[in-house]
């Protein structure tokens, strides 16, 4: 049996050697019919850019819902999602940072000298200097959307943070909308791209509502396809809030053609209904933490502390069990006044006094004896330990 | 009938043709499993594959796996008592493209040191397991989650960041089965996870952020379910994968099998993949894989890949396939030798479509 299994092998492989190869007739270097646009000279632009490196060596990862981590890399995506953008891999760089290709994280991803992770693309063979050398005068260029006219067709929503129907944990600090094309920059106001939070029931037709007022709120000066709406400042309530971004009315939108905003949105993006006109409206909501023992028990303590074997109970001298932080009232036991056990000089929460309070210390990773908390990490961010804070501070009320 | 549709018969055909007429069993790195007829979760903690071995993975490395088994005392099971387990792996070695048309490039690196953790509070019951890179330049926490476990392991449930059920869950990422798909050792999501490990059956499904390891921009939820059936000799399998994305939702499907002929382990997976979130809107593509491996005698092993990939089944001539030969060698225990050529096949137009590879790879399980 074995010996009349193996000669298969080859007989099963050239069985499908008809999946042959495409012959690339009526294609493009990506793969692509040569009508969807065809070859791209190379040059330091977006669109050759686009054509000679992104599309056919990135978008076969980078596109669609399973994008590594959401990086879309197709033409309608990959300037709104590059330029003047955070790198997630290593925070002190953006993306692309416009006139500095060295600074710019795309440059040392794709060279291989970022700080972390491989070399893209990832398991293929490098881009060519030579190749390379053109998105790096791109960036110094300025790192420019498309040259030529502004396009005849309509401007689109192709993004929107947060995203439409999220949930969020704390408040945003901005409100970014991407465009498939430049907005005109004197068309981004607080008449065009509002912010409004129901009052409290979820409803935005009673008369209750209340305008957000933005400390901020501009065309992104090295991104035009991206307004911000920066909401440094605004109070945090937990609410159902809704973004409307004009695109009819006596305000609207418009592109660099004097076309208005295609913004009617049916649930994902791109927005539009194919002609100019229609305003792009959606919700978000923020559930976020509270200065109160309920919020913080619920969001803090049960989610990230009292998991089995940390503290989790039952009340005691051991550690970490011990230091109970199960419920509200096992939370509000071991806790209020009650004296560390690393550092016995100091409370665990001193009613009234954050910067005197152990918990601050093991969360804000300034304690003298132990690891700071939550063991091992991810650690709470600033925002969300300041309304810890801010509950001790005003007495850490039950 | 279009030539597309005949290429796709002829992939099923292919497909029926090694997990069904030739009615003998494949294992995967996956092809070990189906050489043994187990199922992946009797060598590695995860029940779909890949990560830290169990004890019996590590006894099967250095038992079974190796040509020989040098004496050093008592087996590596990796068992630091009943609470507690860990285990690495450390890849490396020598690779050259050739792309047509640009300088030949070679590279020597260490590719990747993976550790294990395995945390058992109630050994028979709860598992706490980090999978991580622990390379200084490439710190990456792959897996990371909690599983509660019936005690016959027949039912669990895990919460955390882990790899999702989908296909065969081969070591090579950049395979086009994996690559594509986007579910690959890169790609690990958070959520949860309900999995069913009973008789001959090994089931999983998951629901995840669908951020493909980024964070949630959405509120959409990403579905995996995987379900297999493995006999000792054959085993055949589906997967089903939905992502609800505010920026296209995309659709996979797969099936796969695995039979054993004789001294050959066969591995098969045909996906089809709809996107919606692409420029020119919905776009359906077809990526599968072949895989033979041929146990030449104890600690050799002679791999034959041929992956074929249609980008768009609406674009004619866009095809690419992928073919690999690969000798896999255990001298002794805790070290794998690979030694390989690979050979893209695409369209002329793109010269690294039609690249060639050589590669030698020295990878070090404990």
């Amino acid at each position: 049996m074995r010996r009349a299994v193996l000669p298969l092998i080859p007989l099963i492989f050239s069985a499908i050697a008809g999946c042959t190869a495409g012959s690339g007739e009526g294609l493009d270097v990506s793969g692509r019919p040569l009508s969807e646009g065809g070859n791209v000279p190379l040059a330091p632009t977006l669109a050759s850019v686009q054509a000679n490196v992104f599309n056919p060596s990135c978008i076969v990862c980078h596109s669609g819902a399973n994008a590594p981590q959401g990086l879309r890399l197709d033409a309608a995506n990959s300037f709104t999602n590059l330029v003047g953008v955070g790198s997630r891999q290593d925070s002190s760089f953006l993306k692309v940072a416009p006139g500095q290709p060295d600074q710019s994280y795309l440059i040392q991803k794709l060279e291989g000298t970022a700080s972390t992770g491989e070399q893209m693309p990832l398991g293929g063979p490098p881009i060519p200097q030579s190749t390379i050398n053109f998105v790096r005068q791109w960036i110094t260029d300025g790192a420019l959307p498309d040259s030529g006219g502004p396009p005849i067709t309509p401007p689109v929503v192709v993004s929107l943070t947060p995203a439409p129907d999220s949930v969020l944990g704390s408040f945003p600090a901005d409100i970014t909308a991407g465009f498939d094309q430049d907005i005109d920059a004197s068309t981004i106001n607080d008449m065009t791209f509002t912010l409004v939070r129901s009052g409290g029931d979820n409803t935005f037709s009673d008369g209750n509502e209340e305008s957000i007022v933005p400390a901020l709120l501009t065309l992104s000066a090295v991104n035009p396809r991206l307004a911000v709406m920066d909401l440094s400042g605004v109070s945090a309530v937990e609410d159902l809030y809704q973004v409307t971004l004009f695109g009819s009315g006596p305000n609207m939108i418009l592109g660099m053609n004097g076309v208005a905003l295609d913004g009617e949105y049916s649930g994902s993006f791109p927005s539009g209904d194919g002609t100019e006109g229609g305003d792009f409206v959606v919700e978000f909501e923020v559930q976020g933490i509270q200065p109160s023992l309920a919020s913080i028990q619920g969001n803090i303590f049960g989610p990230t502390c009292s998991v089995a074997g940390c503290h989790s109970g039952p009340s005691g001298p051991n550690l970490p069990t011990g230091m109970d932080l199960s419920s509200e009232n096992a939370s509000f036991s071991s806790l209020i006044n009650i004296a560390s056990f690393e550092e016995p000089t100091i409370f665990r929460v001193a009613v009234g006094d954050a910067d005197n309070s152990y918990l601050i210390d093991k969360l804000e990773g300034t304690s003298v004896q132990g690891s700071r908390m939550p063991l091992g990490g991810p650690f709470l961010d600033q925002a969300t330990i300041d309304v810890v804070r801010l509950w001790i501070d005003s007495g850490a009320p039950r | 009938m279009s030539a597309r549709i005949v290429i796709t018969l002829r992939l099923l055909a292919v497909l029926l043709l090694s997990v069904l007429v030739l009615h003998q069993p494949a294992v995967a790195e996956p092809y070990l499993a189906i050489q043994k007829g187990l199922k992946c979760g009797m060598c590695h903690v995860s029940p779909s594959g890949g990560g830290k071995r169990t004890a019996y993975g590590n006894i099967f490395e250095q038992a079974e796996a190796a040509e020989r088994t040098l004496d050093m005392g008592e087996l590596w099971t990796g068992e630091l008592g009943k609470y507690f387990a860990v285990g690495a792996d450390l890849r490396g070695g020598w690779s050259q493209v050739d792309v047509p048309g640009q300088t030949k490039i070679s590279d020597t690196e260490l590719e990747e040191f993976l550790g294990y953790v395995e945390i058992r509070p109630f050994p028979r019951n709860l598992t706490i397991y980090v999978d991580a890179k622990l390379r200084p330049d490439d710190p990456f926490v792959r897996e990371q989650y909690v599983r509660l476990s019936t005690a016959d392991d027949g039912w669990y449930v895990q919460g955390g960041k882990f790899f999702l059920p989908y296909g065969l869950r081969l070591q090579d990422d950049d395979a086009f089965i994996r690559q594509v798909t986007g579910i690959n050792f890169n790609t690990p999501d958070i959520g949860w996870q309900v999995g069913y490990e009973q008789g001959k059956w090994s089931a999983q499904f998951a629901v995840t952020r669908g951020s493909a390891g980024g964070p949630e921009l959405d509120s959409g939820k990403q579905y995996s379910l995987r379900v297999a059936h493995v006999t000792n000799k054959w085993r055949v399998g589906g997967s089903f994968n939905f992502n609800d994305s505010k920026f296209g939702d995309r659709q996979m499907q797969n099936i796969f099998g695995g039979l054993r002929t004789g001294r050959v382990a066969w591995l098969a997976e045909l996906n089809y993949i709809i996107d919606d979130g692409t420029p020119t809107g919905q776009r359906d593509s077809l990526v599968s894989l072949l895989e033979a491996n041929v146990m030449l005698k104890k600690g050799h092993n002679l791999k034959f890949t041929f992956e074929y990939y249609d980008p768009d089944n609406d674009v004619s001539e866009d095809e690419q396939t992928r073919s690999s030969l690969v000798w896999e060698y255990f001298p002794i225990q805790f070290l794998q030798t690979r030694l390989g050529y690979r050979t893209y096949d695409g369209i002329p137009q793109n010269p690294a479509q039609n690249r060639e590879e050589l590669f030698l790879e020295l990878h070090l399980p404990f």
